[in-house]
């Protein structure tokens, strides 16, 4: 056993002894304990991944062999490490912030209890993602179901909170029977339960059945990736849960469900068929343009983020599909940009998603509420919080030189180069997912500039937006951090490309991230690993500047072309920030010159001569999303009902009382017509319960008949 | 009446009694006596004609409408310098007006006045503004509006009051509600007298206040009737 084995041992032991300390110590040192407790977790995570994908030497291990269920093993390759180090980095943050944040907690709900499922759930998520069998990966992946829904429902006295966690739960089982039904009939086939076995299980399989499997598998594991339509629980349980909880939630288990359909619908039965990929492409388009509808619609600070995860899963999922799509039609190199754009974002999305959770969870702690159209003003009293949350906004809303620009831009260009393809129906759907996730794009900024606009700046619309105070350190460094990373990776995608498909090697064509990065540092007109013309004019427009400062290959994203059309697209992060700096500083001077003779008089702002602009004046979230409510009022369907209640005569109405309600999209289409399906089918299964003791000894006899009669026919 | 009502200027009468039965019939004490002659306050008048018709010898009158002059106090070298002569933009401030000069400042706009061939311009924001127009006498409520309108417009800003009450607080004097005229608020560089004043006078202030027309002179006292 080496280092690595050595740090989940210690991992799982840290985890335990934690649950154990939450118990002993008194409530007041539970916050802390959480912190490190869970910071402890996550350093450990961070140092095994990191072992692995440093070394590239799969870490993996025999645990024991259980009679008639078989042997036990962990096995941690180049996936597992790379989804463990976006949850390490994830859990490390969401753990310093729990310090102070959790105190708010103390007296009216078990402390003892948040530590111990926190830190079960730190744990089972290690597990899931080391595990490398059947048996042992359900049984973490209910570890983790069974103490996320205990922490989205610790808030237990909301009603709204149970409902939503008694949802996430029942959802969330439904798919793990999709999940289990799909890898025990696999393991029985393949006798065996290890995965790496289970890979030629499906060898040989009718292609109808094959399609049942990825389906299953694909919306099993999409219930928690938050995939339309099966993400009826997200919206109502990311919020519900304490925001560090919620940024776990959306950094890392809503990953999860990414590294499941990786695993299964990849590795071990890769879907290799066009018709697969466009149930991914489409699947992950409409769960884009659903969520971000939703999300800026909404005035709840964390339900915009719940439904913002789902666009941001669709965006992932899109860029899974379109990969599928581009190997089932022999373009692997376009697979595997498409890869590593879904990789990217997805990585992206756990730093900035989890910024925005802690952020969101800080305003709710020190305004008092997370209703945008009570907030307001934050920014002058909460000026670090909201600097973090306005990187992280900046970052979701695709603004270079942030991480989300980076991501999204890559993804869109990979749909774009859907023009390769030889059919034009396919060719007409890339276009039109293209089409669709720039909307997406457009209204993410529309959304965030609301979340941010409205809430930290102008007046403050509640007393307790007015009196916040600043949040503690502890809460503050967590952020920071997230939104440090959140600007590397997007100044420096030219270093993570090539990593991320170093990483990710056995899924990804080993040459994508060299297509990807053209080797400007290091080539020259002599070693010939660019043509000379094409170096020459990339040198005159600056792409080799910095080679003898920094290492790696080079600082511009390029995709190469024919001689007709030497640059499909190239973007530099590096450089645009470079240019954005030199341009704001020149502008800078230049308007400070032209105005030093100029004598300023600040006067108030003119309001209309009003004595006082109340907060009740300014804009509102509802009032600022008002138009996207009014375009895409096919898809919301709301129902207004008006009740005018007459007391003088017709003309002269006294109380006009207006209601607007809306039925989430998918719970109309979907959750909504299967539930209601459910209920009559045990309506008329009940029938059967009459309580006669004549009918139920009929029943055990009809029963045993028909196994008598299957046992004979086998 | 024509395009205006017309106003009393200052006569000479006969007598000091006929003088001091005019400035005994006059309302709103626009009208003083002074030995044989009776002097008018344009800025108080208001036309109610009973110094016309309700006196055995009526006052002298004056049937025009240029009756626009620069304030007594900030009025002097005020005028707006040539860059303003063919576009001006004038903020109105209603601030506690009867409506009657409003209505009389909204006819510039009709295509019978029609001030923009004249280059004069309304704006809703002061921050764009080179006028502030003022009627009404200032009320208690709208002091604070005025006061921040006109600390909102940049610099190479004027003040006109348009209408008595506007300049003198007219029937409404001075109260606690009332400021009694805009010059007990802010700096007034111009006025309309008139209660109110037809809108050809108005138009005459704005052509005075871009230096397009001279200022009236004080009325010579007339010697006979008009």
């Amino acid at each position: 056993m080496n280092t690595v084995g050595l740090a989940l041992v210690l991992l799982f032991l840290v985890c335990a002894a934690g649950v154990v300390l939450g118990i002993v110590v008194p409530a007041r040192r539970v916050p802390p304990l959480v912190a490190w407790a869970g910071s402890a977790v996550a350093v450990l995570a961070l140092w095994s991944s990191g072992a692995v994908l440093i070394s590239g030497n799969e870490f993996s291990h025999p645990l024991w062999t259980i009679p008639s269920v078989g042997t036990l093993s962990i096995l941690m390759d180049r996936v597992s490490a790379f989804f463990l180090l976006i949850a390490a980095v994830v859990i490390l943050a969401s753990s310093i912030f729990s310090a102070t944040y959790m105190k708010r907690y103390a007296g009216r709900y078990s402390l003892a209890a948040f530590n111990a499922w926190y830190l079960v759930l730190c744990a089972s998520i290690v597990w899931i993602l080391i595990e490398s069998d059947v048996f042992g990966f359900l049984l973490a992946w209910e570890a983790m179901s069974l103490s996320s829904y205990l922490l989205v429902n610790f808030e237990h006295q909301h009603q709204g909170t149970r409902q939503a966690g008694y949802l996430m739960l029942a959802m969330g089982e439904a798919g793990f029977i999709a999940v289990e039904l799909v890898l025990v009939l696999l393991a029985v086939r393949a006798g065996s339960w290890q995965f790496s076995e289970l890979k030629g299980a499906a060898i040989g399989l009718r292609p109808a059945i094959l399609w049942v499997v990825f389906l299953l598998s694909f919306f099993g594991f999409g219930v928690k990736a938050g995939l339309v339509p099966v993400n009826a629980w997200l919206p109502r349980a990311h919020p519900a849960a304490p925001a560090n909880v919620s940024a776990i939630l959306s950094g890392v288990i809503l990953n999860l469900g990414i590294y499941g359909i990786i695993r299964v619908d990849f590795q071990l039965v890769p879907v290799s068929t066009v018709g697969t990929g466009l149930v991914m492409l489409l699947t992950g388009t409409v769960s884009a343009l659903v969520g971000i509808l939703y999300a800026t619609t909404e005035s709840d600070l964390k339900g915009v983020l719940a439904h913002s995860s789902i666009e941001n899963m669709g965006i992932v999922t899109l860029g899974l599909g379109a990969s599928v799509i581009f190997v089932a039609l022999g373009l692997p190199l376009l697979s595997g940009m498409a890869l590593i754009a879904a990789f990217y974002h997805m990585l992206n999305h756990s730093f900035y998603k989890s910024l925005l959770f802690l952020g969101a969870g800080s305003v709710d702690e020190h305004a008092g509420t997370r209703d945008l159209d009570r907030l307001g003003g934050l920014m002058r009293v909460m000026p670090w919080t909201a600097g973090a949350f306005l990187v992280g906004a900046l970052a979701i809303s695709a603004v270079p030189p942030f991480n989300g620009f980076v991501s999204e831009w890559l993804t869109l260009q990979t749909l774009l180069r859907g023009v390769v393809i030889q059919s034009t129906p396919l060719r007409l759907v890339f276009a039109l997912c293209g089409a669709t996730l720039a909307l997406t794009a457009a209204l993410a900024v529309t959304c965030f500039v609301k979340a941010f606009a409205i809430g930290f700046l102008g007046l403050p619309r509640s007393e307790g937006a007015a009196n916040a105070v600043e949040a503690h350190g502890t809460a503050i460094a967590p952020m920071a951090l997230l939104a440090v990373l959140c600007i590397v990776l997007g100044v420096l995608p030219t270093y993570l490309i090539p990593a991320l498909n170093r990483g990710l090697k056995p899924l990804i064509r080993r040459g994508s991230a060299q297509v990807l990065v053209p080797p400007f540092f290091t080539a020259n007109a002599e070693n010939g690993q660019l043509p000379a013309a094409f170096l020459h004019d990339f040198h005159n427009l600056g792409a080799q500047s910095g080679r003898t400062l920094l290492p790696g290959r080079g600082l511009v994203v390029l995709l190469r072309g024919r001689e007709a059309n030497p640059v499909v697209f190239a973007m530099s992060p590096a450089y645009a920030l470079v240019a954005l700096a030199i341009l704001l500083l020149a502008g800078w001077f230049v308007v400070t010159r032209l105005t030093c003779g100029r004598s300023v008089v600040r006067r108030p702002l003119w309001a209309g001569g009003i004595p006082r602009l109340l907060p009740q004046m300014t804009y509102t979230a509802t009032g600022f999303s008002n138009p996207v409510r009014v375009v895409f009022q096919a898809i919301f369907q709301p129902h207004i009902t008006e009740d005018t209640r007459q007391t003088v005569a017709v003309h002269f109405r006294t109380a006009i009382h207006r209601q607007r309600e809306e039925i989430h999209v998918v719970d109309r289409v979907f959750l909504r017509p299967v539930d209601a399906a459910v209920r009559r089918i045990a309506g008329f299964l009940a029938g059967m319960h009459n309580g006669r003791l004549n009918a139920y000894v009929t029943y055990a006899l009809a029963f045993l008949l028909l196994m008598l009669l299957m046992f004979r026919a086998a | 009446m024509g395009v205006s009502p017309g106003r009393p200027v200052n006569t000479d009468f006969s007598s000091p009694d006929e003088a001091q039965l005019a400035a005994a019939i006059c309302p709103v004490n626009a009208i003083l006596a002074q030995g044989k002659s009776a002097l008018v306050d344009p800025g108080k008048c208001v036309h109610c004609l009973r110094c016309r018709w309700g006196i055995p010898t009526p006052m002298n009158w004056d049937a025009g409408y240029e009756w626009a002059r620069p304030s007594a106090g900030n009025g002097e070298g005020a005028t707006f310098p040539a860059s303003f002569s063919k576009s001006l933009h004038i903020m109105v401030v209603d601030a506690g007006d009867c409506g009657a000069c409003l209505h009389e400042v909204k006819q510039l706009n009709n295509p019978l006045y029609n001030m923009h061939r004249l280059g004069f311009f309304f704006t809703a924001t002061p921050r764009a503004a080179d006028l502030l127009l003022v009627v009404g006498p200032v009320s208690e409520n709208m002091r604070g509006a005025l006061q921040k309108s006109w600390e909102a417009m940049p610099s190479t800003r004027r003040v006109m009051a348009v209408g008595s009450c506007a300049i003198s607080g007219g029937v409404f004097g001075r109260s606690f509600m009332c400021a009694g005229g805009v010059g007990s608020v802010l700096p007034v560089n111009f006025e309309v007298p008139g209660n109110p004043p037809p809108p050809l006078a108005i138009l005459h202030g704005l052509l005075m206040a871009t230096g397009r027309k001279p200022a009236t002179k004080s009325e010579p006292v007339a010697e006979g009737r008009s």
